[in-house]
């Protein structure tokens, strides 16, 4: 299984079979690949921004909330838009500059959760020099549930 | 004091953590995001240009400040029963190893919907020296059926 391989953190490698702004086609999907979510991977992810919130650790105090079980902080589709597309995906590229993003939250994603998204670019355009590309994305978990949708800006590298 | 949408009024705020970047910050995000970017990692290839624009070094995440905004909105929600559902950012200006962030929000709006309540949110992210880093939009759901955590 995909998921199960090691994560190539060398974005350098691959970085050749990866589209540039020329070769993105506004609305054609992008390749993706389901993984679950472990509570380690929502633990490391809560660690990175300092969250402590004990509906992300404490089972027992997540049991009498409102989501009836431990969950993962909204922004964990930080981490779900690596964990779910391949290595070649243009995302990836290295240069690629974030310039915002926006996300709306539906449901939140549990541990254990086997995630999928779809995801395409949406539009692509040159303003100032720069090449913009805009990103559309939709994770579901495995009932089906959109957990999440979200759209972001990218530079992309010249 | 609990938080309660009657309560709620335009211009109260929102205080967020502060947050120390440092290398080892920005390296532990890599690996917790999965997002290996030189732009994060590589001193020697942030040397280098991009078009206009120079960094001099390895630069956050700009999802960094997104995360630390989402804490803020949602360790000020969760208390009151409400539910974070929405967050626009943009990123204004880089941030770097050795600067110290901090997150806040003021209250904009309120709006009552046919089947629930809203609050929207202004939100910032300033630096060490006050200048903007981060500025962008949070929405939060006040539900009628209250579920306080």
């Amino acid at each position: 299984m995909a998921q199960t391989q090691a994560f190539e953190t060398d974005f350098w490698k691959d970085a050749n079979l990866r589209k540039v702004w020329d070769d993105i086609v506004p609305g054609e999907p992008r390749k993706t690949i389901p993984y679950t979510l472990t509570r380690e991977a929502i633990e490391l992810y809560c660690k990175s921004v300092g969250e402590t919130h004990p509906i992300y650790f404490d089972e027992a105090y997540a049991k009498t909330t409102r989501y009836g079980g431990l969950i993962a902080p909204p922004s964990i589709h930080i981490l779900l838009m690596f964990s779910c597309t391949p290595a070649d995906d243009w995302m990836r590229s290295p240069g690629t500059v974030n310039a915002g993003q926006s996300w709306s939250y539906n449901i939140p994603a549990r541990p254990g959760d086997v995630i999928t998204l779809q995801a395409r670019a949406l539009d692509k355009f040159i303003k100032r020099e720069r090449l913009f590309v805009v990103h559309d994305n939709v994770f579901f978990n495995q009932k089906g549930d959109v957990i999440c949708s979200g759209r972001g800006w990218t530079i992309r590298p010249i | 004091m609990t938080t309660t949408f009657e309560k709620l009024r335009a211009g109260d705020a929102i205080d967020g953590p502060t947050f120390a970047v440092s290398r080892e910050s920005i390296r532990l995000f890599c690996d917790a995001s999965l997002d290996y970017n030189p732009l994060h990692l590589d001193d020697e290839y942030m040397k280098g240009s991009f078009g206009k624009t120079n960094f001099g070094g390895i630069i956050m995440h700009g999802m960094n400040n997104f995360g630390l905004i989402s804490r803020m909105i949602t360790d000020w929600a969760y208390p009151a029963g409400a539910i974070h559902r929405r967050l626009e950012t943009r990123w204004v200006k880089p941030v770097r190893p050795g600067d110290t962030i901090q997150p806040t929000g003021i209250i904009k709006a309120k709006q009552v919907t046919e089947k629930s309540r809203w609050v929207m949110i202004d939100v910032m992210v300033r630096n060490q020296t006050g200048e903007k880093v981060a500025t962008g939009e949070a929405l939060v759901e006040f539900p009628r059926d209250l579920f306080c955590q």
